[in-house]
């Protein structure tokens, strides 16, 4: 669905210029999404994982199918429920490849557990790291906060005449923020090149989109600002990758900045604390409609019908539909579970920092 | 007349200097504000900018402090310096969020990856009749927010040599103008044709005195003076010391003043319940506690706003009346 100013058609859906490794290599990366998810759950039961888990599970097309619309040198601001983004981000690179426009599985991982090697060195939790060097602006809990900076990001990116995007992600909630309104407001009178992804995933902590936003698509607030604002199925991630590619190549043409909406499902609590109320204050006829279309099984089925994946491959690693408690080592690819084992048992024998480093860097000398 | 007559520059036009020759300095540098760029500032600060360097790096932004605090910020992150300004500092608050949770923490969050060489500057004070949205001095609550530097100059050979240090440093700058002195006569000096700067975390002693020290900033300066001027027929001679830079502040300078002194009366305009007058109090007390003769006094706003019409503001604000009052009482203690 297309709201506010409208794109120009076209014939060919981006989609269809991407090869069959290409077409993998997005199936392999939902697949990497969901077991960093499900391997955070077991690394917190055995207590290595510092603070509250954000699941992104049953979102992992949003990020996916974003990010592969991507270039290496363009930006992103992921937020709490984006952790993959921080490793999927120009993962087409080379998933072990340190040039790579990415944060490393090692460094995440790093982060998750609060040891020394993580971006930022443990000074701030979970999602709240990022690199100048790869592209990634830092967020702070103030949500929407970071389509300002995006703004001005996406602004000096202009000026110095190059052709780089700037992504930021948000929750459905705070589109009511004044933050949002101002940045992209502010976007579109200058024509900056930056998307506003939203994460329609209908809750934000406990309450329902539909008690915060007057209007039946978050999308819809592009109107007021005569921008493209897009809805895409965010249980689809061919569906998200192609809208956003459409969007990131009018931003990259100089149109200006867009919204685009993927609607999707939270699947667990706002964070793993949330779990046990929000199975109270979500009706379970709402939960169970929301998680009928997982992002693996919807993928797979696409892949099946278009004859990209082999009857034979097709039921290899079952991981749809399955919680964390469910899914074993065998429905994942080994590639996915190794690369996990790789930054976990980095981050095992990372340290932590030394105490006096919390009185350091508050100013620059 | 083969004697050219010297230039003298008012506090406003020392301010636009600064900008202005940084900003030549620096083609990465810009400027974003309030009507900035077609208007030329509120008060005239940044007139001729744009025309100088262009639509682009002297921007009009909207009326939207979150997004103009944000959009410094993401400037900085790509290595740009910014100078940000604030219509009125009392509208400082609409950007509080991005100031103090996101462009004051940057470079302590990302474990000093990224510095952040913003100045976000505004006209600020009283005892101009501006009531309560147009009278701050706020001060105290970026004060109170590390990873920030706070400066408040009173003259204008300060206003443009603290300026250009501000926006030469790494780290966020608060800059508070004093709008009552952008354009004094008395103010008006001389200024050096060569580059020069006055270095953030330097008080400075304005006059010399042995009986009693006097500690301020910005337009409270002006009053000290007239007190030091009345302490002198009284036979007292007031020492009379300008902060300059609240944070980092420069401690050594206020404390050996008071090993000379042995009283001290701070003075400041904004309200008095953890207000920056409180903090000097305080570090006098751990500091030089044994030199002193008499307790350490402030002279504050009362802990009301900034009421509209002359009677209700000078009621609440410091007078020179309550400043020399308040260092009789400490002198004759």
């Amino acid at each position: 669905m297309s709201i506010g100013k409208k794109l120009t058609e076209t014939k060919k859906l981006p989609r269809h210029s991407l090869t069959r490794e290409d077409y993998l290599e997005i199936f392999k990366q939902l697949f990497l999404a969901r077991y960093f998810d499900i391997r955070l759950i077991k690394e917190k039961k055995r207590g290595r994982l510092r603070g509250t888990l954000y699941s992104s599970h049953n979102q992992e097309a949003v990020l996916v199918g974003t990010l592969y619309a991507l270039n290496p040198e363009d930006w992103i601001s992921p937020i709490h429920r984006d952790m993959p983004a921080f490793f999927l981000k120009d993962l087409k690179s080379g998933w072990n490849n340190p040039e790579r426009k990415g944060i490393s599985i090692e460094q995440i991982i790093c982060q998750v557990f609060g040891k020394v090697d993580a971006p930022g060195r443990a000074r701030d939790n979970w999602s709240h790291i990022g690199s100048r060097e790869k592209k990634i602006i830092h967020s702070t809990s103030m949500l929407a906060g970071t389509i300002p900076v995006a703004a001005g990001v996406a602004l000096s990116e202009k000026m110095r005449g190059s052709d780089t995007v700037v992504v930021t992600y948000n929750g459905e909630g705070s589109t009511a923020r004044g933050d949002f309104h101002e940045a992209i407001n502010y976007a579109a009178v200058k024509k900056l090149p930056m998307i506003t992804v939203i994460e329609n995933n209908m809750w934000a902590y406990g309450t329902h989109v539909s008690e915060v936003c007057n209007t039946p698509d978050v999308a819809d607030r592009a109107k007021g600002f005569d921008i493209p604002g897009i809805v895409a199925d965010g249980q689809d991630v061919f569906d998200v990758y192609d809208k956003m590619s459409q969007l990131v190549e009018y931003a990259r043409q100089g149109n200006g900045p867009s919204i685009l909406e993927c609607k999707t499902y939270r699947a667990y609590g706002h964070g793993d604390h949330d779990d046990n109320r929000a199975d109270k204050y979500r009706p379970s006829e709402d939960v169970n409609s929301g998680r009928s279309r997982d992002p693996l099984a919807v993928c797979r089925e696409y892949l099946v019908n278009e004859n990209i994946l082999g009857k034979d491959d097709a039921n290899l690693y079952m991981a749809d539909n399955k919680s964390a408690s469910q899914a074993s080592d065998e429905d994942f690819p080994e590639e996915v579970i190794n690369y996990l084992k790789q930054g976990v048992d980095f981050a095992i024998n990372s340290g932590l920092p030394e105490a006096e480093e919390g009185g350091m860097w508050v100013f620059k000398e | 007349m083969s004697v050219e007559q010297a230039v003298k520059t008012n506090y406003l036009n020392a301010l636009k200097q600064a900008i202005d020759e940084e900003m030549a300095a620096d083609s990465e540098m810009i400027c974003i504000g309030e009507d900035i760029a077609n208007l030329g500032g509120a008060f005239g600060v940044t007139e001729g900018l744009v025309d100088k360097y262009g639509k682009w790096r002297v921007q009009d932004m909207p009326i939207a402090e979150e997004c103009i605090v944000g959009t410094a910020v993401g400037a900085a992150l790509t290595g740009r310096r910014v100078m940000a300004e604030m219509q009125f500092i009392d509208f400082i608050s609409c950007g509080f969020d991005q100031i103090v949770n996101n462009l004051a923490t940057f470079h302590y969050r990302t474990a000093g990856e990224v510095p952040m060489p913003v100045v976000l500057r505004g006209p600020a004070g009283g005892y101009g009749g501006g009531a309560l949205y147009h009278s701050q001095m706020n001060e105290g609550w970026f004060c109170h927010s590390p990873g920030l530097k706070v400066v408040c100059p009173s003259t204008s050979y300060d206003a443009k040599g603290l300026l250009k240090a501000a926006l030469r440093d790494p780290n966020p700058v608060i800059f508070y103008e004093i709008k009552e002195l952008y354009r004094r006569k008395d103010l008006e000096e001389e200024l050096p044709t060569t580059d020069y700067i006055v270095p953030l975390g330097k008080a400075t002693v304005r006059r010399s005195g042995e009986h009693i020290t006097l500690v301020s900033y910005g337009q409270n300066m002006y009053h000290c003076y007239q007190v030091a001027d009345m302490l002198a027929k009284d036979g007292y001679s007031a020492e009379v010391i300008d902060i300059r830079t609240l944070v980092p502040l420069d401690e050594q300078t206020i404390m050996d003043s008071i090993k000379k002194t042995s009283r001290v009366v701070v003075v400041n305009e904004a309200p008095r319940t953890c207000g920056f007058a409180g903090e000097v109090l305080a570090r006098v007390c751990e500091n030089a506690f044994e030199y002193l003769d008499a307790p350490p006094a402030r002279c504050t706003r009362l802990d009301t706003p900034v009421p509209w019409v002359k009677p209700l503001e000078s009621f609440v604000l410091p007078s020179v009346e309550k400043i020399y009052n308040t260092c009789i009482r400490t002198l004759k203690y």
